[in-house]
């Protein structure tokens, strides 16, 4: 073998175990200790007024009745088994939801962004995905930033009389692309590309892990139209007295 | 479902305060992130790994396992920042494709040595703190931190309605199995569906059953706790100083 050939070979390999040995794809976590202490901070000063906000929204929905307290803890307890479960996925490798598209649509991005910080802290200590110190980044990515463009992409579609699963599943799995996409530009900051800067460097963690994120995304949106349909069939007076669904039935 | 935290309650280190494993833990984190060095990286891995396996009496083979579980995500990130695509060749050129250089930078694989050993370390202080204290102290350190009272509650009830739940849910597919639901992929989407959407429901009953249950032993807004005082041992103290010492000599004196 030339020079050249085997460093083609060698690539191959690497290549061949990144893929081969990655045990399970949960949604991106950018893992414990990964981000320099600088980012750390900075992305978790940016979550404080969303949190502040989602607190605000849920303390008076609690004024309001404070039977909710449950039924958001519940909630929040929902969305972490989704999140844990594995889903039916075609390449054979385990993977998982991460329900925050389903529960910024069934309970609106302000309230998931409190609970979402509270599963990924579960998440981080009870199954190490994730980890305190890039609890900021992650909770940006995933309990601000996915559930606020899923929101918005639900209510646009409804407003413009999109069929109702139609809606639910681009809301989802729009709202699981942007999550990938955003942490991928958190690592691209951190992590800058020698030549291309930042953008060389998120197109690097882009298409590192599309072919992990991309079928993921789309089964997140199948997944959340399938449970939103048994809900509807099973559940329609519990998510109207959520505010769920006014135009239905 | 396996959590973390069931090792919790086996490890000989519960008696230990739970605040001053999670300053320790935390200082050691914090240490590795900042200092951003090759050797507090191993120093930190190899004692907190040594803390959790000697003191803390778990076995080797399933603490190498739990330090596996973020693999994926560390090869791909690693990978995405060793290797570099540029229209000019530097560093080592691993091939040429389509009028692109693709090469690894000479110092991107100290880089990726540095990063990796920093996460590694990172996670074995997390894992001291979590797999010697159960989740709920350290929901009661939070406590302590003066975290707002309505997010302690929250934490408290979803840790404990995740295991309601996660009991729930596994009836469920032995059910759903048993009725050839999750036999193929089409099946396995309706069974995942169908099964979440119930789970729904039953949660949201159970929830206001648990509601009537918390108002009939006088909840009117704060939920109450027994915690057991765990005092900190003078040498304890003393052994964190001695650690967090070494660990600064480390920073200043080793290049």
């Amino acid at each position: 073998m030339s020079k050249k050939e085997k460093s083609i070979m060698k690539l191959a390999t690497a290549f061949a175990m990144a893929f081969g040995i990655i045990p399970s794809a949960y949604a991106m976590h950018i893992m414990e200790g990964y981000l320099p202490s600088g980012y750390c901070i900075a992305w978790g000063a940016i979550c404080v007024p969303f949190l502040a906000a989602g607190f605000f929204s849920i303390k008076k929905s609690l004024r309001e009745n404070r039977k909710s307290i449950t039924i958001l803890a519940m909630s929040g307890a929902f969305i972490f088994v989704i999140s844990s479960l594995k889903i039916p996925s075609v390449t054979g490798s385990c993977s998982h939801m991460t329900g925050t598209g389903l529960g910024a649509i069934l309970f609106g991005p302000s309230a998931v962004s409190i609970l979402g910080i509270i599963v990924l802290i579960f998440q981080a200590i009870l199954l190490a995905h994730g980890g305190l110190t890039t609890l900021g980044a992650n909770t940006f990515s995933m309990a601000i930033a996915g559930p606020f463009v899923s929101f918005g992409i639900y209510k646009l579609c409804r407003s413009l009389k999109v069929n109702k699963l139609v809606s639910v599943f681009l809301a989802a799995m729009l709202g699981d692309l942007f999550t990938y996409c955003v942490t991928s530009i958190q690592l691209a900051f951190a992590y800058p590309s020698e030549v291309g800067g930042v953008g060389a460097s998120a197109i690097k963690f882009l298409s590192v892990f599309a072919p992990t994120q991309l079928p993921l995304a789309i089964i997140e949106g199948i997944l959340t139209a399938v449970i939103i349909m048994a809900l509807e069939t099973y559940a329609l007076p519990e998510l109207k007295s959520m505010g769920f669904s006014k135009e239905v039935g | 479902m396996e959590t973390i935290d069931s090792y919790a309650y086996e490890s000989c280190m519960r008696g230990i305060s739970p605040g001053f494993k999670a300053a320790v833990a935390a200082g050691a984190l914090l240490f590795c992130i900042g200092a951003n060095h090759l050797w507090i990286s191993i120093t930190v891995l190899l004692t907190m790994s040594a803390v959790t396996v000697w003191f803390g009496g778990l076995p080797l083979i399933k603490y190498l396992k739990l330090l596996k579980i973020p693999l994926g995500f560390l090869i791909l990130g690693t990978v995405a920042i060793v290797i570099e695509f540029s229209a000019r060749p530097f560093g080592y050129v691993l091939f040429h494709w389509l009028g692109y250089y693709v090469c690894v930078s000479k110092i991107g694989g100290v880089i990726a040595l540095k990063l990796v050993l920093k996460a590694i370390a990172a996670l074995s202080a997390m894992y001291m703190l979590v797999l010697s204290t159960p989740a709920s102290e350290v929901i009661g350190v939070l406590k302590h931190l003066r975290v707002p009272k309505l997010f302690i509650e929250l934490m408290h009830m979803i840790y404990r309605f995740i295991f309601v739940m996660t009991g729930t849910q596994r009836l469920m597919k032995q059910a759903a199995v048993s009725r050839l639901g999750y036999n193929d992929f089409r099946t396995s989407c309706r069974s995942f569906g169908s099964s979440a959407g119930n789970l729904f429901v039953v949660s949201l009953k159970k929830a206001s059953t648990y509601y009537d249950a918390m108002v009939a032993r006088c909840y009117d807004g704060e939920l109450l706790f027994l915690t057991e005082e765990k005092k900190v041992a003078r040498w304890q103290i003393i052994a964190a100083l001695c650690y967090f010492t070494v660990l600064l000599l480390i920073f200043l004196l080793v290049p």
